[in-house]
């Protein structure tokens, strides 16, 4: 890979890199003295039984990707949320062995590696390959399965080796390796996608003429979609290991569990359990996806939690900047107007990103998605509810002003008592329209991996293999909410009418 | 009580006022008049600081509150004011009105303020109405909340911009009366108006503003009967045509 870093949010990067090193040099002081201290008394109280235990922390956090099935991905079928797979069954044994509490983070594949890096996850499993760009960034253990890449594309199509694909359009998973075998197929334009679903999609939909994808993957779509097939495609030097960040001292006891794996056999019965025996196609549709509902459902909640919460802190703030806008004092007036007009000119998503993934790089703070979703809602809807804020309260007579002044009533009180109020009513229907813009713009946290409304319907369609059935269901459900917060919204209206 | 020297105010290039020179002695009731355009709104205006004068002092009870150091917030608590327009606060009722300032401003308890609110109502003749919300209104009834809002503050003064301009001609008189009463009870007034019948009966004294400056400064039956000077002779006969 490599080119993650170069893809995307570079110069939090480099400035991570940086605090990275003397946090690095910082670390090492503290966890040799921890370790020398922990290792004689280790030996000394449990002799030999302890092999690596001694390094091991507590509680170890793993980062994973979990559209991947079968390697990791979210088993909803019960209702309730589970990412499951040949990756976390291995994971759950290592945490048994070596004696820590598996955490389990589920993020975008590309998010990876700077996660490693930013202390946010411990180690990674993900079906990621050791490429020689990535061991520039991060470590890797020994190799824990073999796999195989594989043109998948329409059966019509006959694209079966690397030379059919000249003058194709070949898609991949943005950020895998996979990426860079199409990369490396003479004359195929390659194009990426987030997820593998999507990727299968856009093969349906005749976007693109194939994909390349892990064998694994590849098996069960082939199965679901009786008109694709995959071929694969030889290659010597494949294959997934657990990624660690530089230096990490997991390394070695990880691989004498691995090695032990592979030793009593308990690795080739994972393989048997998870490819093997998956890829039974159980009827299409929502007859499918109903078990799962409940657990798209629960993402309601999500959804408009997140969406108060926003909208309670976007409108204190947007309070703040109105009242710099009106102020006298032209540094406020100014401050306010260029934050505005940063907020109003770059995109939401962008802004999530760089809140999510340049918290824990620049402060050190590990910042959880719902939190950066919020403070970046937040810090965006009060730029813009500031500017209506701002026109509401010039509508307000000047009259109430002097009215307020002539009775010796103070700037602050006026403004909360008197001004604001009407500014208020006078703006109720464009608030209603901005909550109902929060409601859905709240989609957008689902890129950084909060388990709303959308991001459940997504999991669920990459556990079923399926595209559209959960995608509706959860456009109806916003609908619905839009229509009840449209009703909630016009009923206040027509009640304020009334006392004026 | 207040005493005025050498006001300018000048907007832009527009100088407004031109140099006012004056003294308003406790329970004086002045009546400003002058043609429209001549700065006798903004004279008052100033009087509580609404505009900002560009040059001179004024001197309520002997303190300057044009200084910068004066508690400007707590002059205007002294000196009440009554607009053309009402200013009525839209989302309050007419007690909700009239109680807020001295609740918030001068920290009455909300049965004081409401007993003195209730009381100020029924002098105005308006008592029925507490509960109603200004939009109920007419215009002669809500000049007259506005007034009853301006004394539960307990001013020691009250300016009048001109109160009746707004109102329909069958609801001045309603106005008029309140505030005649209001002027037989002591309180010191500035009122700048139109109604020149009432400024004869009421006021103890008359300035005629011409241009920014006082043009006369007259006892009314003197102003009426016998004005000095050129433009006041030619503005009262437009007036009393």
């Amino acid at each position: 890979m490599g080119f993650h870093s170069k893809n995307k949010l570079c110069m939090a990067d480099q400035s991570a890199k940086i605090l990275h090193r003397s946090r690095q040099t910082f670390w090492h002081r503290i966890v040799c003295f921890v370790a020398i201290g922990l290792l004689s008394s280790v030996w000394v109280l449990h002799g030999t039984t302890a092999i690596f235990a001694q390094d091991i922390p507590a509680t170890l956090t793993m980062g994973t990707s979990a559209d991947y099935k079968p390697f990791e991905f979210h088993d909803t079928s019960s209702g309730e949320d589970k990412i499951v797979g040949f990756d976390i069954d291995i994971a759950n044994r290592l945490a048994q062995e070596l004696g820590f509490k598996l955490e389990i983070k589920d993020m975008e594949f590309n998010g990876l590696i700077p996660a490693l890096q930013s202390g946010r996850v411990d180690f990674v499993m993900a079906g990621m390959t050791p490429t020689p760009e990535r061991q520039k960034n991060v470590d890797f253990s020994d190799i824990y399965y073999t796999s195989q890449n594989t043109i998948i594309a329409k059966k019509e199509a006959n694209l079966t080796t690397s030379e059919a694909l000249k003058g194709k359009i070949v898609g991949a998973q943005l950020g895998s390796l996979q990426q860079e075998v199409a990369e490396k197929i003479p004359g195929a334009t390659v194009v990426t996608r987030n997820r593998v679903p999507d990727l299968i999609q856009e093969i349906n939909a005749k976007r693109i003429d194939a994909a390349i994808i892990e064998e694994a993957i590849a098996r069960p779509y082939a199965a679901v979609y009786p008109d694709l097939n995959f071929a694969v495609i030889p290659n010597k030097d494949g294959g997934y290991a657990i990624a660690f960040p530089k230096g990490s001292k997991l390394v070695a006891p990880f691989n004498q569990v691995i090695a032990k794996m592979n030793q009593d056999g308990s690795l080739d019965a994972l393989v048997k359990k998870w490819f093997e025996d998956q890829g039974k196609p159980a009827g299409l549709g929502f007859q499918q996806i109903i078990p799962s509902i409940p657990f798209i459902l629960g993402g309601v909640w999500v959804t408009l939690a997140f969406t108060f919460v926003s909208a309670l802190f976007g409108f204190a703030w947007a309070i703040v900047l109105a009242l710099c806008k009106i102020s006298t004092l032209k540094p406020l007036r100014w401050l306010a107007n260029a934050y505005t007009s940063i907020f109003r000119g770059t995109p939401l998503i962008l802004q999530i990103a760089l809140v999510y993934f340049a918290t824990p790089q620049l402060t050190g703070y590990n910042i959880p998605a719902f939190q950066a979703g919020v403070i970046a809602f937040a810090l965006n809807s009060g730029a813009y509810v500031s500017e209506t804020l701002r026109a509401g309260i010039m509508a307000v007579d000047r009259g109430q002003q002097e009215a307020a002044m002539s009775l010796g009533v103070p700037y602050s009180l006026m403004m909360k008592d008197i001004i604001l109020p009407q500014a208020l009513r006078n703006i109720l229907p464009a608030l209603a329209n901005e909550a109902i813009n929060l409601l859905k713009d709240s989609a957008l946290v689902s890129t950084i991996g909060a388990a709303d409304l959308l991001r459940r319907a997504t999991i669920v369609g990459a556990e079923k293999y399926l595209y559209f059935e959960p995608l509706i269901v959860a456009g109806v459900v916003y609908y619905v909410l839009v229509m009840l917060l449209t009703i909630a919204t016009s009923n206040l209206e027509k009640r304020l009418q009334k006392s004026a | 009580m207040l005493r005025v020297e050498n006001l300018h105010k000048s907007f832009g290039a527009l100088n407004v006022l031109n140099g006012i020179t004056t003294n308003i002695n406790a329970g004086e009731v002045v009546a400003i008049l002058g043609p429209s355009g001549s700065g006798k709104s903004t004279f008052l205006r100033c009087l509580n600081l609404l505009e900002i004068p560009t040059q001179g002092h004024i001197f309520f009870k002997d303190i300057d509150i044009t200084s910068p150091q004066s508690d400007i917030l707590k002059i205007r608590e002294t000196i009440g004011m009554v607009f053309q327009h009402f200013n009525l606060f839209p989302h309050m009722t007419v007690l909700q009105n009239i109680t807020y300032a001295p609740m918030r401003v001068r920290n009455q308890t909300k049965a004081e303020a409401t007993t003195i609110a209730l009381d100020l109502l029924q002098k105005v003749g308006l008592e029925e109405k507490a509960q109603v919300y200004p939009a109920r209104l007419s215009g002669g009834q809500k000049q007259r909340v506005a007034i009853a809002r301006t004394l539960a503050m307990q001013p020691e003064m009250v300016l009048f911009d001109e109160p009746t301009s707004a109102l329909d001609p069958e609801m001045v008189k309603e106005v008029l009366e309140v505030m005649r009463t209001l002027a037989r009870s002591g309180m010191t007034m500035a009122i700048v108006t139109h109604e020149m019948g009432f400024a004869r009966e009421v006021a103890s004294r008359i300035l005629f503003i011409n241009e920014g400056q006082i043009a006369e400064d007259a006892r009314p039956e003197q102003f009426f009967g016998n004005p000095t000077c050129d433009r006041a002779k030619i503005f009262l006969e437009k007036m009393l045509k």
